[in-house]
């Protein structure tokens, strides 16, 4: 601990050395005292001899110091002391980067948690998915069960490959109310292919999958944590899912969801219908292994579709398969680069605030030429003068920081709760960890860096004399002071620009998503679902029945008007069906494909829609009497252009089997069902209920008053009529709409906040400069309105500062947004990526927020008394 | 700023006279100036500052410790003693400048290549 030490008796060695000093001059004196000079002559010649005894003394202390750290701390001292000083400057500097930074952070948590989501998998590079694709239509990857089996028995280069099929699932028992769950049927060596095992009981065996087996059960962790609290005795217990009782073998440890967002894992037991080499609806992943690659392995999978082409003519013809990364496949993927697109906005924003902070710091710099030159006259290096200067700068960013850290809590927060009650995607993650914080402090220094560099070096060439001598600015060519800073202004317009041009497009999306009507009345509508359990409800007359009872049941309760079902409600998608038209002959191949929906009779009444042409059903529709259907105007205008779709006639092909003709009755007008592109109009058809019962529906019903009062009497209702089945989203229709949209309004939020700082932030940079430039050239405008300048020329003066950064800044910018705003045509709907309207905006908003930035300074200029600024010094 | 005399002396110079003086007998500052020097016949430039920051250099190296004492003028006075690891770095030192000496003479020398 010498250094300790060394640290405190510190002051007693710096006392020795100049009483050492004093009676080395003593000594001196008196011997050339003693030689014969008078006292005052031997001072002067000791002194002499001895050199400069305060920088002696100043040169010895020198050796016990650490002159990095303590000047450092030196540096540190005076930094806090000026930002204190100047504590305007210090609040708007610290208040542009903080919006800055924290922005910056808190979209870093967004997108940082989100690609590096694993899926729950530690190998999430060496998982493929396998696909198999008709080449004549290319919407469907699923494979079927014989398909799968050959592939997994002739496959070389994987070193598994498992099959799955996802499906909601009521659970009940006697632990708690049936809910409903999301259940993989998975092949038995599903969890061994990606690695996962049990954190309680056994994994699925080969046996599990044989038809015939004793159905079994694995619960997710969460399942066994909320439901069963936790209890390990669940092992060997009984429970019923769907009706059917199954023994749970194993508890999944936390986190693993494995495919999907997984509740409850079975296995995957082939039947009749999953022996069809046509059925194709499982998805298929397998394991890479340690050596295997995805080229090799995706050509050995082709060749292997393709010998089944062969062998099987009937039901692989146009049959290939295909091998991509799972990281491709998931919903991620997808939004990939919609988070590249907003983590560059955020950083844009930042930019912004560091080009302001610098802005401030150039203009400050001319202030402060007279304290370097002092500095650099007794004696101050160029290093140290900028090393001071950029602690500077440090300091304040990482005030900036600080604030940002409650910028970015808030910002996630607001986020959070925007989301409102539903269901948070599983990767999205809202807190700031350890990385985050890192990432902030890694910003924050890097951005005092950056923002202080430049005026740092400014200064540091502040000429001494000039600036002593005549105590005007100082800097070498402060014109190029002037240049730098309206280089820094143009910069930031170019990100405004592009902020704008985001922020532009998805509010156009927006307003054209959010304006465009759904085609029913949304107000007053309350939904739920229903999913009746194959094993109770086997036959199609008990699903008729309940959901008749059900509706009937409905409609007796107060403020409840009328009550339906459908298959799918509107923007919630569409079943897919294969027609044939009468008259037309269809290759049995590729029968024209369209969309549909299954509806009660009462549906369009239910949702107040009026037919254009023809009726509604009735009520006998579908029961008795000959087989109707209602198409909407784009099915009618495409499949009979300039023809009355009334009493044409077509039939549905189920497994290329026809069904019974079905003649139009009434055209209605378009209802609103694409769930990805919200303005799709697409071709629909109505089929009545009774004509094709399901067991899965939505519930509809119109109420007389505000629709969520009544869902605690709806779930009490289908309790009195089956006490195991699950209700789930009992909601009203209006949510369930905006909750479709809000990737639109959630994104367009973002953009529009960080494009409103982004321009706010670059008015109040270009105000700076042009103030700043008006303040410096007081003189100069005086002698030009002495020698006869009007106010108004002088106000041209000041506005020509301004726009000389906009030309080329929104040049750059609208080249850089056209560029970016193709990352963002994931998440627009209805808007071309170069939309001239929104550029035309842009334009505009950038040209008033130049001319806000200018007004004050030009009025201020515009006063000035030429008298006054003549004499100003 | 540096004198002419102190950039025109190599670094470590000043420190390696002080102790090859100190190994002889300990001596206080002022002593040991006038002993640089008289030694070196005025030729070297030095200020009598420029010995204390080597000094302090030296004593925190731990090649030389110092003690308060008397002087025989009766004058309180710091004494410095070369240490045992001070003798060693003179040593080495030493030899040190003798080769780059022989080195630079070799190359001043006229006639020889």
């Amino acid at each position: 601990m010498s250094w300790l030490k060394r640290l405190f008796s510190r002051r007693r060695i710096y006392g020795d050395l100049s009483e050492e000093i004093r009676e080395h001059l003593e000594e001196k004196i008196e011997e050339l005292v003693a030689g014969g000079m008078s006292r005052r002559e031997a001072t002067y010649a000791a002194r002499r001899e001895f050199g400069n005894v305060t920088l002696t003394e100043e040169n010895s202390r020198l050796a016990w110091r650490w002159p990095l750290l303590e000047n450092f701390l030196m540096d540190l001292r005076f930094a806090l002391r000026m930002l204190v000083k100047n504590a305007g400057f210090t609040a708007v500097a610290a208040t542009a980067l903080a919006l800055g930074i924290g922005a910056d952070t808190a979209m870093y948590t967004i997108v940082n948690g989100a690609l590096s989501w694993d899926l729950g998998l530690e190998n999430r590079d060496r998982i493929v998915i396998v696909t198999s694709t008709n080449v004549t239509r290319s919407h469907d990857w699923g494979v079927s069960y014989p398909d799968f089996r050959d592939f997994r028995s002739q496959t070389k280069s994987l070193s598994g490959l498992a099959a799955y099929q996802m499906a909601p699932v009521n659970l009940s028992d006697h632990n708690a109310l049936p809910e409903r769950y999301f259940c993989v049927q998975m092949s038995a060596n599903g969890f061994s292919v990606v690695g996962h095992k049990p954190l309680l009981g056994r994994d699925f065996i080969p046996e599990d999958e044989r038809p015939g087996a004793p159905p079994v059960l694995i619960l997710g962790y969460h399942v066994w944590r909320d439901r069963y609290a936790s209890d390990p005795s669940i092992i060997g217990k009984t429970v019923r899912m769907d009706e059917v009782p199954r023994v749970v073998i194993g508890v999944m440890p936390p986190g693993r969801r494995f495919p999907e967002e997984t509740d409850l894992w079975t296995p995957l037991i082939s039947d009749a219908s999953r022996e069809k080499r046509d059925n194709r609806d499982l998805m298929l992943f397998g394991n890479l292994g340690d050596t295997g690659s995805l080229a090799a392995t995706r050509s050995e999978i082709t060749a292997l579709a393709a010998g089944l082409v062969a062998q099987y003519p009937d039901t692989n013809k146009d049959i290939t398969a295909d091998v991509r990364p799972i990281m491709e496949i998931t919903g991620l993927y997808f939004m990939k680069p919609l988070f590249f697109a907003l983590f560059g906005a955020v950083g844009c924003v930042l930019l912004i605030a560091c080009a302001d902070v610098a802005n401030m710091l150039l203009a400050r710099a001319a202030h402060r030429s007279r304290e370097i030159s002092i500095r650099v006259a007794i004696g101050a290096g160029k290093v140290s003068i900028i090393r001071q200067l950029l602690v500077e700068s440090v300091v304040l960013s990482i005030a900036g920081g600080f604030l940002g850290w409650l910028v970015a809590l808030g910002g996630l927060r607001w986020f959070d709760s925007g989301l409102g009650t539903q269901v948070k995607p599983i990767w999205l993650h809202l807190s700031l960890d350890r990385g985050a914080l890192l990432y902030l402090a890694a910003i924050s220094i890097g951005t005092g860096i950056l923002f202080g560099l430049a005026p740092a070096l400014r200064l540091a060439k502040t000429d001494v004399h000039a600036a002593l001598k005549d105590g005007g600015f100082g800097l070498v060519g402060s014109k190029f002071g002037l240049r730098l800073s309206n280089i820094l202004v143009a910069c930031q317009m170019a990100l405004c620009v592009v902020l704008l041009a985001a922020a532009g497009l998805m509010i156009r999306s927006a307003v054209k998503v959010y304006s465009a009507p759904i085609g029913v009345n949304t107000a007053n509508v309350l939904t739920m679902r229903l999913n009746l359990p194959e094993a109770k409800y086997a036959k199609s007359e008990s699903w008729t029945a309940f959901h008749q009872n059900l509706s009937a049941r409905l409609k007796a309760l107060p403020g409840v008007e009328l009550a339906g079902v459908a298959s799918n409600l509107p923007l919630g998608g569409w079943v897919p069906f294969p027609f044939e038209f009468e008259g037309r002959t269809i290759d049995p191949a590729q029968p024209p494909e369209g969309g549909g929906l299954v509806v009660s009779n009462n549906y369009f009444q239910t949702m107040q829609v009026q037919p254009r042409r023809g009726r509604l059903f009735l009520d006998a529709d579908g029961v008795a009497g000959p087989p109707v259907v209602v198409v909407n105007e784009t099915f009618a205008a495409k499949f009979w252009p300039g023809e009355d779709a009334l009493d044409k006639r077509f039939r549905i092909l189920e497994d290329h089997l026809p069904g019974a003709w079905l003649s139009v009755v009434g055209v209605v007008p378009d209802i609103l069902q694409n769930f990805r592109q919200h303005l799709q109009r697409d071709p629909l058809i109505y089929v009545p209920y009774a004509e094709k019962p399901d067991r899965q529906v939505f519930l509809v019903a119109r109420t007389l008053v505000p629709p969520a009062t009544l869902a605690d009497a709806f779930r009490r209702e289908v309790q009195r009529l089956d006490e195991n089945l699950a209700v789930y989203e009992v909601r009203t229709l209006e949510s369930r709409i905006a909750e479709s949209r809000l990737t639109v309004s959630l994104f367009g939020a973002i953009c529009s906040i960080f494009a409103v700082v982004a321009t706010v932030l670059a008015a109040i940079g270009l105000y700076g400069v042009i103030a700043h430039a008006v303040s410096r050239r007081t003189q100069e405008i005086g002698l030009r309105m002495a020698i006869g300048a009007s106010r108004r020329d002088i106000v041209r003066l000041v506005l020509a500062q301004g726009i000389r950064p906009l030309v080329p800044g929104l040049a750059v910018g609208l080249l850089l947004a056209l560029a970016a705003s193709r990352l963002l045509r994931v998440a627009l709907v209805g808007v071309s990526p170069n939309d001239p309207a929104t550029f035309v905006g842009i334009v505009i908003v950038l040209t008033s927020a130049v001319a806000l930035g200018c007004i004050i300074p030009a009025r201020r200029a515009s006063r000035i008394d030429p008298l006054m600024a003549l004499r100003h010094e | 700023m540096k004198s002419r005399e102190q950039r025109d002396l190599f670094p470590g110079a000043l420190e390696m006279m002080i102790l090859r003086t100190l190994k002889r007998q300990p001596l206080h500052g002022y002593a040991l100036a006038q002993h640089i020097k008289r030694t070196s016949n005025d030729l070297l430039q030095i200020e009598e500052g420029s010995l204390y920051p080597a000094l302090q250099r030296l004593l925190k190296e731990g090649l030389v410790k110092a003690d308060w004492g008397v002087s025989s003028t009766n004058r309180r006075v710091r004494t410095y003693k070369l240490t045992a690891k001070g003798a060693r770095h003179l040593e080495h030192e030493v030899s040190r400048f003798e080769k780059m000496l022989e080195g630079i003479t070799r190359v001043l020398a006229p006639g020889e290549s």
